[in-house]
């Protein structure tokens, strides 16, 4: 049941992969998001090169948003200006970070880094979305009535050049902070190997204030763009990309992500939130924890050696 | 060193033990079960045997010696150090070359075979191995980066060459079998060369020494190819030569089985 996988020159169970990507599909439905966070540090546990990890399972998150956004399309909550604008900012970004990338792993740093994002982004997003949800959780339980919503954005989104106007998000507002997150998003999803999802949502949400019923779809289309940016780039700069393993990987996504779909309407949105709150902030704990831990070896192998 | 060993085929009888022909001749024939290993979608690693035939007309005993060395490549490491509480890397320092892949089988511990200085001087065991470094460090900067190159003479060399070694162990790519070496009859023995899935492709070399009152008698040298075939290597080159197109198909792919899933689920429901 092994099979010998051509570019990261590992052998796995591909049954393991397939089932990994059902679940992380199925997460990825259930949330609206890409999954990408979950499923690097797995494949990285089974043995697989993380540089590998990183940039094959870039297109699984490209076929599992392609499913999504075609779903939300369907129902008209996507907003195609304002995810071409971030998409635009996501090349950039992805272009930017692949280079970076390259650097840092001749620097013998790139785990390093990638250690610290989780930990810094996961940890962060993580503690915010399970305060946010869980406040609401205890609010409903006790029978409060919901606070009224500051619905002000903050004034710097109206001082700025290039306003366009974005009428399925509601939005009259300048370009650059759009952009700006796709820049972000890009230099994370080539990095981390995340669509970025998990921060573009709340960043639409709590600072572009965009209307909610458009911001997973959009951030979907936004981050398929920009994933597939970076899987080009990476194939084409590192030869990092393995086809194999992410055929078999997106086997069981595609199926997974339609399933997870379907479970989302059984669920409240903050208990929804809640328990993805708390996987992002495990995730981002155990992958920090490599910073703190003592090493077995204090003596490491560094990965690519270019030529 | 004596003239090359004679085929394969001579050594599947076992030459009389005194025969006309290698009367007074101490020497050592091999051969590989399979020089030609074969990297497919289903390759788990790959396990061959080396069987060989001893011609010893003296009453000394003899000790059989299997050296395989894989295609020379550079490592870099990494040492982590802690620093206000956290484990960071240092700069990498470069060894300019080491085998991918290096085993010894013998039917004795190295140490008891031959003295140190002989060891060393035909590069035999894990200890005597030739891990390129520089005599002087410097410094030198590769594509914008600086990596540091230790000295051989430095004193942390020694920690560096035996964290290689270890890694190496560790990956299964490097091996110390001091009873890798087992005589299946009176002058015919056979060594197994375990080679992990990660073992690096390429040529692979493999040096039969017979050694007899600590100096070398015989050698008997083999080749190996480990090779990928089939898909696996059409994949590989793909993705080498037009890495951008490569990048694309993936891409088109992904986005396809994507939208065929949405398709096949919106029909059902």
């Amino acid at each position: 049941m092994d099979i010998y996988l051509p570019i990261a020159e590992v052998s796995v169970n591909w049954p393991t992969l397939v089932i990994l990507g059902a679940v992380v599909g199925f997460v990825s439905g259930l949330f609206g998001i890409g999954g990408g966070f979950l499923m690097a540090p797995i494949l990285v546990f089974l043995g697989i090169p993380p540089t590998v990890a990183v940039a094959s399972q870039a297109s699984h998150v490209v076929a599992s948003s392609t499913s999504g956004v075609i779903r939300y399309a369907g129902a008209g909550a996507v907003d195609f200006k304002m995810g071409s604008v971030m998409a635009a900012g996501g090349a950039v970004g992805a272009l930017a970070g692949v280079e970076l990338f390259r650097y840092l792993r001749l620097l013998g740093q790139a785990d390093l880094v990638v250690a610290v994002s989780y930990l810094v982004f996961l940890g962060a997003i993580g503690v915010l979305m399970l305060n946010e949800s869980l406040t609401e959780i205890l609010r409903r339980r006790r029978g409060l009535p919901a606070p009224h919503k500051q619905r002000r954005r903050p004034m710097w989104l109206y001082g700025l050049p290039l306003k366009m106007k974005f009428p399925k998000s509601g939005l009259y507002i300048s370009a650059l902070p759009p952009f700006g997150l796709g820049v972000f998003a890009g230099v994370l999803s080539a990095i981390m190997g995340v669509g970025g999802g998990f921060i573009l949502v709340p960043a639409m949400l709590y600072i572009l204030r965009m209307r909610a019923g458009a911001v997973v779809g959009t951030s979907l289309f936004q981050i398929i763009i920009t994933t597939a940016i970076t899987t080009i780039l990476q194939a084409g700069r590192n030869q990092t990309v393995d086809i194999v393993l992410s055929t078999i990987l997106l086997l069981g996504g595609v199926v997974g992500a339609q399933v997870g779909a379907r479970f989302a309407g059984r669920f409240r949105a903050e208990e929804l939130r809640a328990a993805l709150g708390l996987i992002v902030l495990l995730v981002g704990i155990q992958m920090g924890l490599d910073l703190f831990v003592r090493p077995n070896d204090i003596f490491m192998i560094a990965p690519g050696i270019a030529d | 060193m004596q003239a090359l060993p004679p085929p394969p085929p001579a050594i599947t009888a076992p030459a009389p033990d005194r025969s006309e022909a290698t009367t007074g001749e101490l020497r050592v024939a091999a051969a590989l079960t399979d020089a030609q290993v074969r990297v497919d979608s289903s390759f788990t690693g790959a396990s061959i045997v080396l069987y060989g035939a001893v011609f010893n007309p003296t009453d000394e005993p003899a000790d059989v010696v299997v050296v395989v060395r894989g295609p020379d490549a550079p490592i870099r490491l990494v040492k982590k150090t802690r620093t206000s509480g956290v484990w960071l890397n240092s700069r990498p320092v470069l060894f300019e070359g080491a085998p991918g892949f290096y085993m010894t089988a013998s039917t004795r511990p190295l140490s008891d075979i031959a003295d140190f200085g002989q060891l060393r001087r035909l590069g035999v065991g894990v200890d005597h191995l030739r891990i390129d470094a520089p005599e002087e460090s410097r410094t030198v900067t590769r594509y914008g980066v600086r990596d540091v190159v230790v000295s051989r003479l430095g004193d942390d060399y020694l920690d560096w060459r035996r964290a290689v070694i270890r890694l190496k162990e560790a990956a299964a790519l490097y091996d110390t079998d001091s009873r890798g070496v087992e005589f299946v009859d009176r002058g015919l023995f056979r060594a197994e060369v375990e080679l992990p899935t990660v073992a690096p492709t390429g040529k692979y070399y493999a040096e039969v020494w017979l050694f007899q009152n600590g100096e070398p008698q015989s050698v008997s040298n083999l080749t190996l190819t480990v090779e990928k075939v089939g898909l696996e290597r059409d994949i590989y080159e793909f993705a080498h030569r037009r890495p951008w197109l490569y990048g694309v198909l993936c891409v088109v792919l992904a986005a396809l089985t994507g939208y065929g899933a949405s398709r096949i689920f919106s029909r059902r429901s």
